[in-house]
């Protein structure tokens, strides 16, 4: 039984903490349709800033406004690239998720780890007064789902500001943006900064989880935030808008179940993501074919 | 409304029902047998050198007087070459509360050693360069090195091409080992008289590129390190170098099977076993990992490919020939 909930703790904590990625993808791809590759290398960003700074010996809890910083200009540069220069979005993205892969290492050295001595967003002194009692693993749960929940949170409340109206028209109707004479550019821009601010956070804290940073840790980020999004919508189809953000975080710990249960399963690597697929597959089909039954018995 | 609102409800019941399902049905498995100690071998990729880390370190246990289905099993994953899989793959491994995990190449003994530690179960690595740069020299933690002897390399390069100047190594940025050892070739190549072309790539896919760049150069001869990246597309290398006429030198005996000229390596199965018998002591309780310094190899073998070395018109000195083993695949 302890094994169980040990393996459902870990597979949850990692779905939440991936979750900030879906967070970002959200915002890019479902509101501003915007398919956003900087993802792969703004995750990492957020992983190599933080390995640096806590070998360097700063607080844990720091950590997380600075992953936020570097993220946002991230995002930034890919907005700049895509508005002011003109290039297609897809490529803006390319250019700067390459870009980042060499800054990365420039930043971290190389491949990263953080000692166990040096404490972490789990280990720091303030978790420890709050949580002490409890084993790593459940510190872990808790934190995360904190930290997840607030930017939940801060999220919606900001989707419901006159601002966040805004965003959220850029990507379904650019004319309506056009005509209230706000600048769609400037908006295009802003989702991309909030956007990669999230993913960032979400590379440090698997950096704190992990206590290491590697140079190939964003590759297929973006997809993972582009399915986690899409089951979470999709299991959750017609619920009201606002609660999108609860979704992914559904949806992000869902893949993460997907895999964990794969692994379980004792499945050989070479056939792990055609498993995984068909677990995708089968949760979208459900998500459908429930929808359709609802429509005839309505 | 109401209706909508109920939706919602079973959906996340169905969600939550789902995960915990899923991770259920995973972990039914072990916690069966209580005597038998179960070792989770987490290996970052499917290649020769890390396959036969393995089948040496399942070597080293029986040779140390354990059974496999006896006294441990074993719970085999593989994360290939997956950062993410890898980590999922040590959270399961903390999760079934194995008794020991044994991380095979860097990424995997750090993903280990950090889902190790709220339990603070025993990891035990091989297949690492460099122990000291991944801080997994100190903890519950210890293990097998793979250094690469560079001096012995650069010995046998000069004994087979005494008139060669320029060694070419292609290598990639983001692996740590890679890095520590292009360093150690640049302080020490010049005591054997050579001069070190080193090309530093990002990915697989610009490895080719490095090969003609490298070629005009010029170079001599070409020298691979253990870098997963660049061994990955060996035979790709080695039909340019082969058009050139230009011999490659591997860094151990697979390479060298593959169609380089030779190597002065580390047999893997060796280290494997090594590491196994590390693991034994462990799981016999005659030692804990804190207490069992991390070992490297000491002796290494020579490795020649006779096929490939006539192609290159390379003649073996008869002392290299006396010691050197013959690896190739035909």
């Amino acid at each position: 039984m302890s094994v169980l909930l040990d393996l459902a703790v870990g597979t949850l904590t990692q779905g939440l903490i991936y979750s900030l990625i879906s967070f970002g993808i959200y915002i890019t791809y479902k509101i501003l349709d915007f398919p956003d590759l900087t993802v792969d290398g703004s995750f990492p960003l957020g992983a190599a800033v933080t390995a640096v700074l806590l070998t360097g010996g700063m607080d844990p809890f720091l950590t997380l406004p600075i992953a936020l910083l570097v993220g946002a200009a991230s995002g930034l540069c890919t907005g700049l690239i895509h508005v002011k220069i003109g290039v297609r979005d897809l490529l803006a993205g390319i250019i700067t998720m390459t870009a980042l892969f060499s800054i990365n290492l420039q930043i971290a050295g190389s491949n990263l780890t953080v000692d166990r001595g040096t404490s972490t967003i789990f280990t720091a002194p303030a978790t420890m007064a709050l949580l002490g009692s409890l084993p790593l693993l459940y510190r872990k749960l808790i934190v995360s789902f904190v930290i997840v929940v607030l930017l939940k949170l801060i999220v919606d409340a900001y989707f419901r500001t006159k601002n966040g109206l805004l965003l959220r028209a850029v990507g379904d109707n650019e004319t309506l943006v056009t005509s209230l004479s706000v600048d769609k550019g400037r908006m295009k821009i802003l989702g991309l900064v909030l956007s990669n601010a999230f993913v960032s956070l979400s590379g440090a804290l698997v950096c704190h989880e992990q206590r290491s940073f590697s140079a190939t840790m964003g590759t297929g980020q973006m997809v993972f935030g582009l399915a986690a999004v899409i089951i979470g919508t999709t299991l959750f189809r017609k619920v009201s808008f606002v609660k999108g953000t609860t979704a992914v975080i559904i949806g992000s710990i869902v893949y993460k179940a997907c895999i964990q249960a794969a692994i379980s399963f004792g499945l050989p690597a070479n056939l792990l993501k055609l498993i995984t697929a068909v677990l995708f597959l089968v949760i979208l089909a459900l998500g459908t074919l429930r929808e359709k039954g609802g429509a005839r018995h309505a | 409304m109401k209706n909508n609102t109920l939706k919602k409800i079973v959906c996340v019941i169905v969600c939550l029902t789902l995960v915990m399902c899923l991770a259920a049905c995973g972990s039914s498995k072990p916690s069966s047998e209580t005597k038998i100690k179960t070792i989770g071998i987490n290996q970052y990729g499917e290649h020769a050198s890390l396959d036969n880390c393995r089948i040496g370190f399942l070597q080293g246990l029986e040779e140390a007087g354990l059974k496999e289905g006896v006294d441990f099993k074993v719970d085999y994953q593989n994360a290939g070459f997956d950062d993410n899989v890898n980590t999922q793959i040590a959270a399961s491994f903390a999760a079934n509360n194995v008794d020991l995990m044994c991380g095979i190449a860097t990424p995997s003994a750090v993903a280990c050693f950090a889902a190790a530690e709220d339990k603070n179960i025993p990891v035990i690595f091989t297949a690492i360069s460099d122990p000291v740069q991944a801080k997994l020299d100190s903890g519950n933690i210890t293990g097998t090195s793979d250094k690469l002897p560079v001096e012995a390399q650069l010995d046998l390069i000069r004994q087979l091409q005494p008139d060669a100047e320029a060694i070419g190594i292609i290598y990639t940025t983001s692996e740590a080992n890679s890095v520590s050892t292009i360093a150690e070739y640049l302080e020490k190549a010049p005591a054997y008289g050579f001069t070190i072309e080193a090309i530093g790539v990002t990915a697989q896919s610009e490895v080719t590129q490095a090969v003609d760049t490298l070629l005009s150069k010029g170079v001599d001869l070409f020298n691979n390190l253990t870098d997963n990246n660049v061994v990955g597309v060996l035979p790709a290398i080695l039909e340019k170098t082969n058009e050139a006429g230009i011999p490659v030198y591997g860094s151990e005996v697979e390479q060298v099977k593959l169609g380089c000229v030779a190597s002065a390596g580390i047999d893997y199965l060796q280290l494997g076993r090594q590491t196994g018998a590390m693991a034994a002591r462990v799981l016999k309780g005659e030692a804990t990992c804190e207490a069992i310094p991390y070992e490297t190899i000491s002796e290494y073998g020579i490795y020649i490919n006779s096929a490939a070395l006539a192609e290159m018109n390379i003649s073996v000195p008869a002392d290299v020939a006396a010691k050197a083993i013959e690896s190739s695949e035909a």
